[in-house]
């Protein structure tokens, strides 16, 4: 009896066609290459792990040492670094008076690392020590010195650092402020601001548009977005802040919800970014123009932007509704390689999609990190080839 | 003259293949039941669906009402499904409609509505509520695009009018992979695919909620259960379980842990599918707990919220064929559980892997039960159709209000030369849905 359904099943299954399932095999080419990535529970799982709800990942930096520090948002904001040599992440604790840290962690020539909180709208800052030795703690307060609010009444939305000049500087939400932090002196300087009005919308669209990051260029001037997708420079020679002619790519008559998402610096002296709308461009600084590089994916959003050793410049693609893509840029030739869905596959260990990208970073050895945004997330080690 | 020779050796051979094929068909059907002179057979009732012929599937989409009626998801591959439903008082399939029209999404070229993927539940104003899905995903590589899936209506079903509500597009882009209904806080509740959140509809406030992720590639849980207070319960990770309660709007992530098996076991299955979550559960308003079938080894467990949290979850027995109980390949366990007015679970356990067309062979399903007073598991037989055809598969199973348990799934059908007349093959069978009744008392 045992022989004829075995006969049977051989027989079916010879002609049965590929069976449909929860993951089909054929997924994975459709996703990054699994030889190249790999993703990092927040801790150490499945105790002492950053919890569900507080772990998107929305800050990603790295210290001149090659640590990356990150931070969460959700109910709680949580710090955590990666030491390279050791590979796996520590969470160092609960940023106080924090819900959300975006695009606002940056670090010092010294490494003290440095943190733009939102609700609060409190700079504060960490003084790493022994990280290594000490136990994660999940709950326990962050040490942080608070260096008080850049202006009042607003949330801190983004930070950059200067490291040659010892200055950081942000933008606040909701009102759009720029401002300057002289660690030197320890003050801060309100420059105004670059949006002034909600642009005209749905009812549903409450907020000034701005960009989601700053940009420092080798002169040491800062670049960020504003109103009507326009640019905006702060000279801290002239200390001024001022709207430039420019504007970030957008299709015409979508100027003003268009954001720049993300910066990057070129080695070259120009500056790559990302907008809103999805368009890569370059912006040469001396020069104030602005070159539209196109899209590389038919999504929303570059969620994050960085440069590997191999020249090309690596992103990530996709609104919160969106599957997130990462995609290569490869300035000399102009060509686009869309890689595919940010997923790790390692059954029957762990498996692990990141539908949305909060933060992108490039370690010193060249590995870059992905930090998802999601209730639950990870963060993603990419390997880009040489 | 020679041509007309040649044409009419064609003909001739056309015919014998064709007889040998009818041969080789019917030797094979008569082979599907694996009928030996040892083996139990539990004769089950059915009923089509008159002209839905086509329908390839149904996942957990059946409710039977307390007015009778049996409400039925039907599943079309690449076009719209169907709501139907079966009125046990007058032995009447009724189709309801094809859910791109009920959605209004009718000729507009989007990804079609598809399924009904998730249970139906009953209101306290007799109204079916349910979710939509998809079908056809592609790789994602439509997601959020223009022709892509516009993302799953909350919508209700009214018996009284024959009218159905559609609330709107719920989760956008994604489907409803897994969906229940409480009719206390009267609320649809979900997990969306692909990306997994936890959402509901807030039926009395037309609130439209995503709580997040929840479940990931690692773990799909296809069941959410709701005790008698509301609260809701899924399983995500590796077995756990996560708890909503809809009176302080949190998701909170439970200590136990499921019986599930070690990972590890390579089957082929094990890649595609996690093995790490409940499949189904059902609540019992008497003992109170819940009583569920794990998708790894189609073990059988008890959860009991209110226990301590070391204690909430009891290992009561497997719920597969005997002879696959202490194998590698059980089969993978089938969303087909219901608690009957006997105080017995009952389950039809899948006797290959099945998945309707995508089934890696035909094999007669088996009708299981286990006895909550006395804690017995009994095989009753291969589930067999009145003429002899074998239950090939079933994934929806519910109890209706005088206690006769209803499935859906799939049985044998003999194709007919030039119309498709059947959902899809498993293997090379034909097969056609079908509602299969079966009438404990009967036994």
């Amino acid at each position: 009896m045992k022989l004829k359904r075995l006969a049977l099943v051989t027989l079916v299954l010879s002609i049965s066609v590929a069976a449909y399932s929860q993951r089909d095999p054929d997924y994975d080419k459709v996703v990054v290459p699994q030889t190249r990535i790999d993703a990092r529970d927040l801790g150490y799982a499945p105790v002492d792990v950053i919890p569900d709800g507080e772990s998107g990942i929305t800050s990603l930096t790295v210290a001149p040492n090659g640590y990356l520090y990150g931070a969460t948002s959700g109910s709680h904001a949580h710090l955590f670094v990666l030491i390279p040599l050791h590979g796996y992440v520590q969470p160092l604790g609960v940023i106080p008076g924090a819900t959300s840290v975006r695009h606002a962690v940056v670090v010092s020539a010294s490494g003290d690392v440095y943190i733009g909180t939102s609700p609060d709208g409190h700079l504060l800052k960490y003084t790493p020590h022994d990280e290594f030795d000490q136990s994660i703690q999940i709950g326990k307060p962050l040490p942080v010195m608070d260096l008080g609010q850049p202006v009042a009444g607003e949330n801190i939305f983004a930070l950059t650092i200067d490291r040659k000049a010892n200055a950081i500087y942000g933008l606040t939400s909701p009102n759009a402020h720029f401002f300057e932090y002289s660690i030197a002196s320890g003050k801060f300087t309100d420059f105004g601001v670059v949006a002034k009005n909600i642009p005209e919308g749905e009812k549903f669209e409450h907020d000034k548009i701005m960009s989601r990051t700053l940009i420092v260029d080798r002169e040491g001037n800062v670049f960020s977005s504003g109103e009507n997708g326009s640019f905006f420079r702060f000279d801290p020679k002239a200390q001024k802040l001022e709207k430039l002619s420019i504007q970030a790519p957008a299709v015409p008559g979508r100027e003003p919800w268009t954001r720049v998402d993300a910066f990057l610096p070129d080695p070259s002296g120009a500056i790559y970014g990302g907008t809103s709308d999805g368009y890569l461009f370059r912006l040469d600084p001396e020069n104030l123009t602005v070159t539209n590089l196109g899209k590389p994916l038919n999504q929303y959003r570059i969620d994050g932007l960085v440069r590997a050793s191999d020249g090309k410049l690596y992103g990530v693609g996709g609104d919160k509704e969106e599957m997130a893509r990462l995609f290569s840029y490869d300035p000399s030739t102009g060509a686009y390689h869309v890689m595919g869905f940010i997923d790790v596959d390692r059954r029957p260990y762990y498996v692990w999609q990141a539908y949305g990208v909060g933060a992108m970073a490039i370690g010193n050895r060249g590995t870059i990190y992905i930090g998802e945004n999601e209730r639950i997330s990870k963060l993603y080690l990419f390997y880009p080839g040489q | 003259m020679a041509k007309k020779q040649a044409k009419g050796w064609k003909e001739d051979f056309r015919r014998v293949v064709q007889a040998v094929q009818c041969l080789l068909m019917l030797a094979f059907l008569a082979f599907i039941p694996n009928a030996n002179a040892a083996s139990k057979i539990v004769t089950v009732e059915y009923r089509f669906f008159p002209g839905l012929a086509r329908m390839g599937g149904n996942w957990a989409a059946l409710k039977a009402a307390s007015d009778g009626k049996v409400y039925v998801g039907l599943a079309c591959n690449g076009c719209s499904g169907h709501l139907v439903f079966y009125d046990s008082k007058k032995n009447q399939m009724v189709d309801v409609g094809d859910l791109n029209t009920l959605t209004g999404e009718n000729g507009l070229n989007l990804g079609p509505q598809s399924k009904i993927h998730a249970k139906f539940g009953e209101g306290k104003d007799g109204r079916i509520y349910f979710a939509t899905h998809a079908e056809q995903w592609f790789d994602y590589a439509r997601f959020a695009t223009q022709e892509g899936y516009p993302g799953s209506h909350y919508m209700a079903y009214d018996p009284k009018t024959g009218q159905v509500q559609d609330f709107g597009i719920g989760p956008r882009f994604e489907g409803m992979n897994t969906g229940a209904y409480d009719p206390k806080f009267d609320r649809i509740y979900g997990l969306t695919h692909p990306r997994g959140h936890f959402v509901y509809y807030d039926v009395p406030t037309h609130a439209k909620v995503d709580k997040g992720r929840i479940n990931n590639w690692d773990s799909i849980c296809r069941t959410l259960g709701i005790d008698g207070d509301g609260n809701v319960y899924g399983s995500f990770g590796h077995g756990q379980i996560f708890k909503y309660d809809p009176r302080t709007d949190d998701i909170t992530e439970l200590s136990a842990r499921l019986p599930i098996r070690q990972k590890g076991i390579s089957l082929g299955r094990d890649y595609n599918k996690a093995e790490t979550a409940w499949r189904v559960v059902v609540w019992d308003q008497q003992t109170k707990k819940f009583y569920g079938v794990e998708e790894s080894a189609s073990t059988l467990f008890s959860f009991d919220p209110a226990a301590p949290p070391d204690n909430q979850v009891k290992r009561l027995g497997q719920m597969a064929i005997p002879e696959f109980a202490s194998r590698r390949n059980v089969p993978y366990a089938t969303l087909s559980l219901t608690l009957g007015h006997d105080r017995k679970l009952y389950y039809a356990a899948a006797g290959t892997e099945f998945d309707y067309s995508s089934s890696a062979g035909a094999a007669a399903s088996h009708l299981i039960t286990y006895d909550l007073n006395t804690g017995k598991i009994e095989d009753l037989g291969e589930m067999h159709l009145p003429d002899g055809r074998p239950v090939l598969g079933t994934n929806a199973a519910d109890t209706g209000p005088d206690g006769t348990i209803y499935f859906v799934g799939a049985t044998s059908v003999k194709a007919t030369p030039g119309e498709q007349n059947y959902g899809g093959k498993i293997g090379s069978v034909p097969y056609r849905l079908a509602l299969f009744i079966y009438h404990p008392k009967a036994d």
